[in-house]
């Protein structure tokens, strides 16, 4: 039974487990190696989630230019889906896990609550950096920390978008988390 | 910590089995669906394709989205299958569209899973030899229990042989263990898990009138004012405050008063939409409940018709009362002459002749504004323009009744009959509930042989933590609960029972039967004890330290188990997966102990033999499904059966029979409910105070709450120099006391990693602490009452008198925490999670029971606060947020 269960762990229930290169971004502190991540998952469902990872595609959000300190910009991701692929990215003038840009304080979350798909994008609350009080339940979340629950009802923390710097320039190139309403993340 | 993102989540495919329970957790108990599909196939995102019957991507703001942590994948029948366990999208009751919980919402994490944080749930029975537990047989396991209480019972007497065990994990379990403890058995060393004996919550309550569960939930929607005391459902009851309080703010712009130290999510919403907080400070709930009702009585708001109408009047008042032994609580309490009046008008003249009522004094004692107190009273109770009444509601926790338990509960319910509540839609005085109602007792509790006494012929249930103190239990079998941790003074408290089982020379060396029962004996007759601890899991304490017998349950989702929730709505709870190794569920346990004792009437073959025969015992009780059980009988299905086909809806006990038709009670001392005027059918019970106020006469008693009763302790106990409160309690996603979920659910292990305690800013400044410290909470002065069963004068019992005849210690506690800084707690008081294993905050609790009732002041800890270090936590993006707990 025991092995059965482990089977179907690895090979059906968590494969889309999309940790790798993202967990390297978040945690850069303690960088998690490839090496390390075979040591857990077995090579072979590393090397799947990265192939998966890859799904993910690149997207410009916007340059460093563009960001005023506490002003949230909206954008889609990972597809142009006007509902469910609702994404908001904000400079929060703190340093936040998995930030970047100079400051490392530059994040993008989904604006769905993970409780009820209630709507966070005008939420956002400059002196706590949070999003929330959902409208919906009032459930809120730490932008600083990978949009963890503060208070509420939400299951999962808010899907963290994964950003890259090139140059000036912040490019959405994944999603840590299943988005709201559907089984997997919008257009994957 | 390593931390995976999943980002899909499988479909149950269209052929996936389904399964109706409701949450394991609050007392809410929201309708699940479970989903069951063997591994191997799966579902498609359109409706056609799944089990669902749903298009995903699901609409926005709509229940219906499975998250990854509503699904696992468990062992059903020997195979593995997935399973969803997700809230009931179509139920029309409680959390109406699927609505959920943090708790709830990730409870197909509860499962058992080999290679999941669950993996070390208990598998087999173990015993404690050399120091370390080891499997044994259910035979071996069962026979050493039974040898060992039977030598026990035989040599020292019933009352050397204790069960301490939840009282609400499902009517069958309650039942199955009860029936050995206090019929078969019959002994008075009998405790709950929240309280040192037997003690009813809201005593006050029952002495107005009141039965503690006799709200719906569409009551606390209904109400134009509703006041919370005690606790903020938006924690805790989270479900009452979504679906029903939260709607009530926006929908009918319902005002909500809370009494509370603590300011929280709901607090701060009500707070906003025109309601009201009530800060006070810790303890002084009594003072403020009498200056709300006096401001209402000088104003001349009070209710007048209704409570000419409604409660008992002189000669009301003396009917039935002063009759019979005086050996029940409640008898000698109404007739003691401390509490009863003859009146409204009694107690009005009582209420202003009371210092403590007075406004100013009051708003200075309970450190509010008078000007609030004047506001509450207005919103409670004063007559529109138009000379209609607002609607008031009356709501009650432990952060009320756990600080001073008598007083505060009669006050609070003398209170809401001043405004004409108890006994009509939306004008109810009730609990809100925190553990779903699961409690039916197999016995009664041998009240005669309770060696317990208050002055005069005013007999008492034992308190079970004294009576271990004392050294006179022998044989402790503890089922579902952390004694130590969960009792006030509990560092002092585990020290007792090291000394009295892992301390005591005579320790197994050997696991033969008859070489462990002789052992045993030798402890017990060298004045030592056994302890035998029934569990889901190893639990710090009980399990790892004290047991020498541990005996492997079967729980929620493993065996087909039935509860009512806090409206006292019966539902069925599904088996749907194989429990883990020979884990067996407790009636199971409970019948083969009774049995290898010698004792008849546990034959029972399944949890529905053992439902079907608690049902009598049920008749007469809010609980009663004694109808539901014969009208299974006579359409020739089994008990359960029928239950199932009420899904999660259920029905609403007590449940009577109506035109040949089970019907459900939708609330208690309903004033405009209609019985046939046939009177009572077939296996309908018919009650009083279904109508009526659980009374002799059917009308409600005001109560004096004299401040006397409680005022010397508070004194004494109350922060000096640089103390600060010490409060505790639940919050809302550590609910199930650490077992399900900020051990085993990363996402909450990852926000509460340790226990914390919140500082208002004023106190972390002058205390040089930040968010994010390690500080240590200590305190020297703890009481503890390690004597004083029997008091001759009424007095004797009473704080002073307890301390001046010797019969309190003080003992030291120290606690480490996370400090966590925001506006939540009032300045001088903070707040930590009650029951972490590890820093139990109750080691800082009193362990002085209220004289009257027996409830522990569990929310009145002190201590001292002060930094020691930084957290990992401080400076880490991973674990713990400090983000204040009242954004809104």
């Amino acid at each position: 039974m025991k092995d059965d269960l482990k089977l179907v762990k690895d090979t059906e229930t968590n494969l889309p487990g999309c940790i790798n290169r993202r967990q390297f971004l978040f945690y850069s502190a303690g960088a998690v190696s490839t090496l390390a991540l075979s040591s857990v998952f077995g090579a072979s469902s590393a090397l799947a989630a990265e192939a998966l990872f890859a799904e993910y595609p690149s997207k410009k959000l916007a340059s460093l230019s563009d960001l005023n300190q506490d002003q949230p910009i909206d954008f889609l991701y990972p597809n142009d889906d006007p509902t469910y692929a609702q994404c908001v990215l904000v400079k929060l003038g703190e340093k936040a896990g998995g930030g970047v840009g100079p400051d490392q304080d530059i994040v993008a979350f989904s604006s769905l609550c993970t409780h009820m798909g209630g709507l966070l994008g005008r939420s956002y609350k400059e002196e706590h950096k949070v999003l929330g009080p959902c409208p919906s339940h009032l459930t809120t979340f730490d932008l600083t920390r990978h949009g963890m629950v503060v208070a509420g009802h939400a299951v999962e923390s808010l899907p963290q978008i994964v950003l890259e710097m090139k140059g000036n320039d912040i490019y959405a190139t994944g999603v840590a988390g299943l988005i709201f309403g559907g089984a997997k993340n919008p257009g994957m | 910590m390593s931390k995976k993102h999943i980002d899909s989540v499988p479909l149950p495919p269209k052929d996936a089995e389904v399964l109706t329970t409701c949450c394991d957790y609050c007392i809410v108990a929201c309708g699940y669906k479970i989903y069951r599909w063997p591994v191997g196939k799966k579902g498609g995102i359109k409706a056609g394709q799944n089990a669902f019957g749903r298009d995903l991507p699901i609409e926005l703001d709509k229940g219906g989205w499975v998250s990854p942590n509503m699904h696992n994948v468990v062992s059903h029948e020997g195979k593995p299958h997935h399973v969803i366990v997700a809230p009931d999208t179509d139920t029309e009751v409680v959390n109406k569209g699927g609505n959920h919980s943090i708790r709830g919402g990730a409870i197909a994490q509860k499962c058992y899973s080999p290679d999941k944080p669950t993996k070390d749930r208990l598998q087999h029975p173990l015993l404690r030899v050399n120091g370390k537990l080891q499997p044994i047989s259910w035979d071996d396991a069962t026979t050493i229990f039974a040898e060992t209480s039977k030598y026990v019972i035989e040599k020292f007497g019933v009352h050397a042989w204790a069960t301490k065990m939840f009282s609400y994990q499902f009517f069958e379990n309650t039942y199955a263990l009860t029936k050995l403890a206090l019929r078969s058995i019959g002994t008075p060393a009998f405790a709950w898990h929240d309280n040192p004996t037997v003690a009813p919550a809201t005593p006050g309550f029952r002495d107005v009138g009141i039965d503690n569960f006799s709200a719906s939930y569409d009551d606390w929607y209904l109400a134009d004012t509703l006041v919370i005391a005690g606790t903020d459902p938006f924690e805790t009851k989270t479900i009452i405050w979504s679906e029903y309080i939260m709607k009530a703010i926006t929908e009918h712009q319902q005002k909500v008063i809370f009494i509370n130290p603590r300011k929280t999510t709901g607090v701060a919403f009500a707070e906003e939409h025109g309601g009201l907080h009530l800060q006070l400070n810790p303890g002084t709930d009594t003072i403020l409940h009498l200056a709300i009702a006096r401001t209402i009585l000088e104003n001349g708001w009070e209710d007048s018709e209704w409570i000419k109408k409604y409660t008992n009047n002189k000669w009301e008042t003396d009917s039935g009362f002063g009759q019979g032994t005086r050996n029940t609580d409640w008898q000698w309490r109404t007739t003691w002459g401390k509490f009863q009046t003859k009146g409204f008008d009694d107690y009005k003249k009582w209420i202003l002749s009371q210092k403590e009522s007075d406004l100013k004094y009051a708003a200075e004692t309970c450190g509010l504004d008078a000007e609030d107190i004047e506001w509450a009273a207005e919103l409670m109770a004063k007559p529109r323009a138009d000379g209609s009444r607002p609607k008031t509601s009356f709501g009650i926790e432990k952060g009320s009744y756990w600080s001073n338990n008598y007083t505060n509960t009669a006050s609070y319910a003398s209170l809401g009959l001043v405004c004409g509540s108890g006994n009509r839609p939306g004008q109810m005085i009730s609990r809100f509930g925190g553990h779903q109602r699961g409690g039916i007792k197999g016995g009664s509790y041998p009240m005669g042989k309770s060696p317990e006494k208050f002055g005069g012929r005013r007999r008492k249930p034992l308190d079970l933590d004294r009576w271990v103190q004392a050294g006179k239990v022998r044989f402790a079998y503890v089922v579902g609960t952390t004694w130590t941790a969960g009792m006030c003074g509990s560092g002092e408290l585990a020290e007792v029972f090291r000394n009295q089982t892992t301390r005591n020379p005579n320790q197994l060396t050997s696991s033969n039967v008859d070489d462990v029962i002789e052992t045993f004996k030798k402890r017990i007759d060298s004045g030592g004890m056994v302890l035998a601890n029934q569990e889901i899991y190893l639990r710090k304490g009980m399990g790892t330290e004290l047991a020498d017998l541990v005996l492997p349950a079967a729980t929620w989702g493993e065996c087909d188990f039935a509860r009512a929730n806090g409206e006292r709505r019966i539902r069925l709870y599904s088996k749907f997966y194989d429990a883990p190794g020979e884990a067996q569920p407790d009636w199971w346990i409970a019948a083969q102990i009774a049995k290898k004792m010698g004792f008849s009437g546990y034959d029972w073959k399944e949890s529905n033999d053992v439902f079907e025969e608690a049902a009598r015992f049920t008749r007469g009780s809010r609980k009663n499904y004694q109808p539901l059980v014969k009208m299974a009988k006579k359409q020739g299905k089994k008990g359960h059966e029928l239950l199932r086909e009420y899904g999660t809806t259920g029905i609403q006990g007590p449940i009577r029979l109506e035109d040949g038709k089970l019907v459900g009670t939708k609330r208690l001392h309903d004033s405009t409910l209609k019985l046939p005027t046939t009177g009572p059918e077939r296996e309908t019970v018919w009650q009083k105070w279904l109508t009526k106020f659980k009374s002799q006469s059917g009308k409600a008693n005001f109560m004096k709450s004299p401040w006397s009763i409680f005022g010397d302790f508070y004194d004494h106990i109350k922060p000096k120099d640089d103390e600060l409160w010490i409060l505790n309690g639940r919050i809302n996603e550590i609910w199930q006391s650490c077992f399900d979920d900020v051990e085993r659910r990363p996402f909450i292990t990852d926000r509460f990693p340790e226990n914390f305690i919140e500082l208002h800013p004023e106190d972390a400044e002058r205390l040089g602490v930040e968010s994010g410290d390690y500080v240590t909470v200590e305190s020297d002065r703890v009481p503890v009452q390690k004597s004083g069963f029997y008091g001759r004068d009424t007095d004797d019992l009473m704080f002073t008198n307890l301390l001046k005849d010797g019969h309190i210690k003080f003992v030291s506690a120290k606690v480490k925490a996370v400090a966590m800084v925001m506006e939540v707690p009032k300045a001088g008081t903070t707040f930590m999670y009650f029951l972490n294993t590890d820093n139990p905050a109750n080691a800082l609790t009193p362990r002085v029971p209220d004289p009257i009732s027996d409830n522990y002041r569990f929310k009145l800890g002190v201590g001292k606060v002060k930094k020691v270090g930084e957290s990992p936590y401080k400076n880490s993006f991973k674990q713990m947020t400090f983000k204040s707990r009242a954004i809104v």
